[in-house]
Order: structure tokens, then C-alpha cells, then sequence
């Protein structure tokens, strides 16, 4: 039994998603406010909604962080101690910030609100860590760039907590130290207007002092031309969550506040999981493939461990063609069971019906599947689809499903992006 | 008086430099600095330094490289060193050597140079409180944030006026590791190879490239060359002008140092005028490399384009 069990730290990106991050098995979550954040199209959180979402977590043991990481200009940071009190008294339990002007004020005019820095300043040693610790930050997110090695180093010679990425998306460079997006498309990446220029493909040339230029595109294994890009598969640290627990790791932090209800209900799910299950009998953790097959289900790109073990390869990049892989459709929730009758009341989110295969999952990684035959709309009227968004349908189940599980199908294949 | 600062490529470069007006010389080691036009280990940082006080003129080393654990217990020695060959001033943009810098109580004044990240003055006077005695400003601060900006600033500002602009660092190997997937062109990755990629559909793009023990950095697509504007920048006042030749062509680097401390000059003496400045600009295209582009970068954009 571990006692210094660490959090699994969420996305959420609405009210719903932070409900749901929650209910399966996240320990926090972070959103965020309508200011000062990066991630402008994300659905972000009202005073109000900050602290229904604050209420809602507490009553389940969990915290909700708001994230406040732009790289302020001038003019931006007017009224941001009012903002930081605010967002104190509505009960948030944290703000992640990077620029130190925001760090100062939320220090200095909102005593009593835990401030986190941001993976957006690049912390990677331990001399850093501590430099915020004595400034009154509770909390250091590693840059990305820290290798599991240097973690262990970096506990040796500080006690300050420590949050990292385990899944999801990545930036290519440090993050912060990248304005692709401000010189090419006139979008502060550091001020939520990134535009993702690190996976544009791109042309590659050499020109000498004097001379033409020359074009050095090589080509991929099926001979074709491969173009330059910048741009990183995605992270997942499933298999590695004991070295992570081990090194003193005190928060796991998902990627992904743009990403979906599916997306961060499975992926909550299976990092609670594979958490509490090390943490219940380390000595006899086994990792369950069920949890890798679970997180393919909702991956956007291949997958690997960034810098975790070693400076990433070309392995780590999505360079070459695209391979197909199953996809999975967020399909609907259950709505309501009838154990007796053995039917189940479904809200549809996508368009599914009759001969789809169907899978229901629950947040205590219960998984039931089943072939749709018969399918019944709210009048009783025998249909063949569900084509209607949030349309109420109902058809026969034998397992026991809860209300409120979701369901998932697998859709018609896509292709992905692989690795050689 | 404005100060102009410029890297350096080589000591007989740093002689030209000074002869040309600059100031003070950047220079440093890639081990701990960023970006720079030639990495001077410490016996030749060391005689740099030597001549560059026999003119009477500064020295400013750059410690301002995002520091993991196996290089930041090496900073204190190196900081030792500097402060013993009496450097004038470092540049620091990772918090962890700041504070190495504070705890050994070294005879060493800091500026803080965070790249892009340095952009609102109550940033700036934030790292003045953490002892800064100046500050580098983030080429993506336009003019008119800088009206704003400047009177609230506590501490002198460095911004660049002439140079390439660092637009990306990532800790990746990015062009080995493209390279390494294609199977071709591995050893082209260094500075001197002139790499440089160009947006998709955009052919005459130009977006320099590297790589080295920092990792692989992105420069914008054209060079900043405020010639035009230094006259609205003294007035603000912006008081030191970097020069960065880490692109620029060793023997012509200083005849555009040359031109800008011209300018500097004639605008002390308040004898800089449009056909002046017009001259000026015209030595400064003569002597940049064919194959590099000039622009003012951010400094004329409207803040409100910017999304």
C-alpha cells in the first residue's frame, strides 16, 4: 500500500467534462477561466460555473485548478488581482500560471490561493523548483523535457510538489519557447492563438552564403517524398506508471482541454485505474493490457513515452504514411436500465443503429459489448438509426449497465498516422 | 547615451566591432548560452574578455540557456569564473540560475533575458525585484506596446535592432531525426550549413534552421533591421541596441554595427536626418547576405492584428 498516492490530474474543458472526468476516477481537474488562458476555444468557465464546478468536486474529494498561463502584454494584466480573488472565493483550489507578473499578483493580492507554474515556463532542475518554492508556489508542472532520471534527481533536493504529463498531446519545442504561430499567422501561441504551425509540412532547403538553393526533401520507404514537420506523436506513460509514482511524481496530468467527453472519461478512467491498483499492492502490480487496448480507443496519434527514457528519435515524430487502426465513435450515455425488463434508455451523441457493434463503459472500468438488433425511438416506434443529435432511444441489453455509462462503436476505419 | 551591443563571431571580429562604436561585446559558450554566432570556451573567452577591456569597453556573456540537471551544477563554477575575469554583465533567462547567482553573492550583475517571454513591464519589474539590472525585451513586443510599456519598466531595456530573430527551441533533434527517417543528408545540421525551411505553399519563405546541444532552433523569415525606426525607439527611450550577427557575414557584421553607431551618434548630436538614415539603411542592405531578407519584425504591427 503506497500512502503518497498521486492525483490524476484531468482535463475539462466544460462544465460536462469536468462532471465526467470525476465521476470516472479523476482526482482533479483543471479548466479554465475567461481570462488569461491558452486555450481560447475551449469552453471556459464563468465565476459562477467555477464554483458549481468547485462544489461538485469537493463533494466527490476532488480539486479543480484553473489554468491562468499567457505570457501577459502590456495592458493585459489589468484586473488581474480582482480576477485571482475571485477565483479564490469561488472556491478553486489552484491556479496554474507561467508569466511571473500574474505569479506576483496572485501571490501578493490573492493570499490563501495555492498557485502552480506552468509547463509553459520550462522548469528542468531542481535549482528552478526551488527558486518558485521560495517565492510561495506550491507546485512546479515539469517542462516536458524532463526525463524521468532528472525527476528523481530533482526530489533528491526538493520537497515542493511535483506535476507532470503522462498522456496526451505535445508541444515539439520547449513550451513557451515557441512563437511558430506568431510569425507565421499573427497568433500569440502564448496567448491562446496557437495555430499548431509545429505540424505543418514544410519544405526543406540548403542555401550556401553564395548560391542557389537546393531542396533537401528525402523520401519515405515507399519512395515517396516525405515532407519536413515538427510535429510529435502523442504521450502515454500507461506502462510506466510505478517509475513514475517512484520517482515522486505528485500529480499525472492529462493533455487535452479541446478534447472530448469520450476522450477524458476513458483516458481519467484508465490512469485511476492503473494508479489504484499499483497503489493498493505495488509488489504485485501487473500492468492490464485492457488499459493500453482502452487508451488506443481514444488516440488521436500513435503514442510514445516523449522524454521519458531518452531524447525522442524519429519514432516520435509523425513522419511516413498513415496506417489504419480501429476507431471508436463516442455513440451515447445510458439514460436509464430496466434490469427486469432488460432494456436500456440511451441519449444519442452520434449517428448509430441496428448491426453496430456497441460497447458500454462505466467509471468503474466496466465494459459490456453487444450487437444493436432491434432499436426503438421515444414513441415506441421500431427505427432502424439514430440519427438525431441527443435523441432518446431505447433497445433490449442484457448486461447490467448504470445510468450515466457511456457507449462507444467502432467506426468506419480512418486512417492514422504510424511510425516506420 | 544609447548603448550598442553586439555578439561576436571571433576576437580580430570583436576588434572590428569596437572599432565600428559598439559598446559592449556578447559572447559565451554554448554550453550555457543560447544562440550564439561562435561558442568561446574559457581561454578564449578569457583573452576576448582581456581585449576587450584594454579598449575600455564591456563585456556581457550570455548564461541564458534552459539549464536540465546535468548542466545547472556546472553554472555556479562558471559564474565564479565570470565574476573573476570581471565580466560586466550575464544574461539569465532560467530561474534556477538566478538563484545560484544570488546564493554565491558574486560580484555579477544579471540581466534577464527569458526570450519571447519578456514582454509586459510588470514582468520586467518583477526580475528587477529579483535583482535584474536590465532586461532583454521579446522581439514580439511591437512599438505601440512599447509606448505603453517602457515609462512602467524600472529597469533598462536591450532589445534587438539588426539580426535574426529566434522564433522556436525544442529540446528535439528535429532535422537528425528527419534526416535519420529519410536516410540522407545527416551531417547537414549545424549553423554553417544554411538550412532553412519554407511554409507550405509559400516557396520563398525562409525560416533558418539548426541544430546543436541546445537542441534545434527556428529563426523568422526575415532579419530585423530597425535602421528606420531607431529614432522612435531612442525616444522612448529603449537605451541598449543589440546587434546580432549570428547570421550576418563575419567581415560585414561590422560595417552594419559601423552604420547603426553612426546613427546612435548623429541622434546624440540630433544631426540624424531622413536622407541620413536613408544612407544608413542602404549600408546596412549592402552588407547583408545575399541570401537573407530585412524587416522591422513586430515593431510596426498594430497589437490589435495580433490574435
Amino acid at each position: 500500500m503506497i500512502k503518497n498516492k498521486p492525483e490524476v490530474l484531468a482535463p475539462a474543458g466544460t462544465m460536462e467534462k469536468l462532471k465526467v472526468a470525476i465521476d470516472y476516477g479523476a482526482d482533479a481537474v483543471y479548466i479554465g477561466g475567461d481570462a488569461y488562458g491558452l486555450r481560447s476555444r475551449a469552453g471556459n468557465f464563468s465565476f459562477a460555473e467555477m464554483a458549481e464546478g468547485a462544489a461538485y468536486a469537493h463533494a466527490h474529494q476532488a480539486k479543480v485548478y484553473v489554468a491562468a498561463n499567457i505570457v501577459a502584454h502590456e495592458g493585459d494584466i489589468q484586473g488581474a488581482g480582482d480576477y485571482f480573488r475571485q477565483v479564490r472565493d469561488h472556491h478553486i483550489d489552484a491556479v496554474i500560471v507561467s508569466d511571473p507578473s500574474l505569479i506576483e499578483i496572485a501571490i501578493t493580492q490573492a493570499p490563501g490561493l495555492a498557485v502552480h507554474l506552468s509547463t509553459q515556463a520550462s522548469a528542468t532542475n531542481w535549482e528552478t523548483l526551488k527558486f518558485w518554492q521560495d517565492l510561495g508556489l506550491e507546485r512546479i508542472v515539469l517542462a516536458r523535457e524532463v526525463g524521468l532520471d532528472e525527476i528523481k534527481e530533482i526530489r533528491k533536493h526538493t520537497d515542493i510538489e511535483i506535476e507532470a504529463f503522462i498522456h496526451g498531446a505535445m508541444c515539439i519545442g520547449y513550451s513557451g519557447r515557441c512563437v511558430l504561430s506568431n510569425h507565421m499567422g499573427l497568433r500569440d501561441a502564448n496567448r491562446g492563438g496557437c495555430a499548431q504551425n509545429c505540424r505543418w509540412k514544410y519544405d526543406l532547403y540548403e542555401m550556401p552564403v553564395l548560391g542557389d538553393k537546393t531542396e533537401l526533401l528525402g523520401e519515405n520507404a515507399d519512395g515517396k517524398v516525405e515532407d519536413f514537420s515538427m510535429s510529435a506523436v502523442d504521450m502515454a506513460m500507461i506502462e510506466h506508471i510505478p517509475e513514475l509514482i517512484e520517482a515522486g511524481v505528485n500529480s499525472l496530468k492529462i493533455e487535452g482541454r479541446m478534447k472530448t467527453v469520450h476522450y477524458v472519461s476513458t483516458v481519467s478512467n484508465v490512469y485511476h485505474k492503473a494508479v489504484s491498483d499499483y497503489c493498493a499492492d505495488p509488489v504485485n502490480y501487473q500492468l492490464d493490457e485492457a488499459l493500453v487496448d482502452e487508451l488506443w480507443k481514444v488516440a488521436q496519434r500513435e503514442m510514445s513515452t516523449g522524454f521519458y527514457f531518452n531524447t525522442p528519435t524519429a519514432d516520435d515524430e509523425l513522419f511516413g504514411k498513415r496506417r489504419k487502426r480501429p476507431q471508436f465513435k463516442f455513440i451515447g450515455q445510458v439514460l436509464a436500465y430496466d434490469a427486469q425488463a432488460q432494456v436500456v434508455t440511451v441519449q444519442q451523441r452520434n449517428n448509430f443503429g441496428i448491426g453496430d457493434q456497441i460497447e458500454f463503459y462505466g467509471p468503474n472500468f466496466t465494459h459490456y459489448h453487444q450487437t444493436v438488433t432491434e432499436l426503438f425511438d421515444e414513441d415506441d416506434l421500431a427505427i432502424e438509426r439514430a440519427p438525431h443529435a441527443m435523441q432518446v432511444v431505447h433497445f433490449n441489453c442484457p448486461y447490467p449497465v448504470q445510468t450515466g455509462d457511456f457507449i462507444r462503436a467502432q467506426a468506419i476505419e480512418k486512417p492514422a498516422r504510424v511510425q516506420r | 547615451m544609447t548603448e550598442l551591443i553586439a555578439s561576436v563571431a571571433s576576437i580580430d571580429q570583436a576588434e572590428a566591432l569596437m572599432h565600428a562604436g559598439v559598446d559592449t561585446i556578447y559572447a559565451g559558450e554554448d554550453y550555457f548560452g543560447l544562440r550564439l554566432p561562435h561558442s568561446f570556451q574559457r581561454a578564449e573567452l578569457t583573452t576576448l574578455i582581456e581585449r576587450v577591456h584594454a579598449q575600455g569597453k564591456q563585456i556581457q556573456v550570455a548564461v541564458n540557456a534552459i539549464f536540465h540537471n546535468d548542466r545547472i551544477v556546472h553554472v555556479l563554477d562558471y559564474l565564479q569564473f565570470l565574476a573573476q575575469q570581471k565580466v560586466d554583465r550575464i544574461t539569465i533567462g532560467d530561474p534556477g540560475a538566478i538563484r545560484i547567482l544570488h546564493q554565491s553573492q558574486l560580484d555579477l550583475d544579471y540581466w534577464y533575458d527569458g526570450a519571447d517571454l519578456v514582454t509586459n513591464s510588470r514582468q520586467i519589474n518583477f526580475w528587477a525585484q529579483q535583482g535584474a539590472k536590465g532586461a532583454v525585451i521579446a522581439n514580439e513586443v511591437p512599438y505601440r506596446e512599447l509606448v505603453d510599456l517602457v515609462p512602467n519598466v524600472k529597469i533598462p531595456l536591450q532589445m534587438l535592432v539588426y539580426g535574426a530573430t529566434a522564433i522556436h527551441q525544442s529540446g528535439r533533434p528535429l532535422l537528425s531525426n528527419y534526416f535519420n527517417f529519410v536516410q540522407a543528408h545527416q551531417d547537414k545540421l549545424d549553423r554553417a550549413k544554411g538550412l532553412f525551411i519554407a511554409e507550405p505553399h509559400k516557396p520563398d519563405t525562409h525560416y533558418s534552421i539548426y541544430e546543436d546541444m541546445n537542441g534545434t532552433h527556428v529563426f523568422a523569415n526575415n532579419d530585423v533591421d530597425l535602421m528606420t525606426q531607431l529614432p522612435k525607439l531612442a525616444a522612448l527611450p529603449v537605451s541598449h541596441w543589440f546587434l546580432d550577427g549570428v547570421f550576418a557575414d563575419p567581415d560585414n557584421f561590422p560595417k552594419i554595427a559601423q552604420a547603426f553607431a553612426q546613427a546612435r551618434d548623429w541622434l546624440a548630436s540630433q544631426s540624424l536626418t531622413a536622407a541620413k538614415i536613408a544612407d544608413l539603411e542602404n549600408l546596412v542592405q549592402a552588407n547583408q547576405p545575399a541570401n537573407r531578407q530585412l524587416d522591422t519584425g513586430f515593431f510596426k504591427i498594430d497589437p490589435s492584428e495580433v490574435k
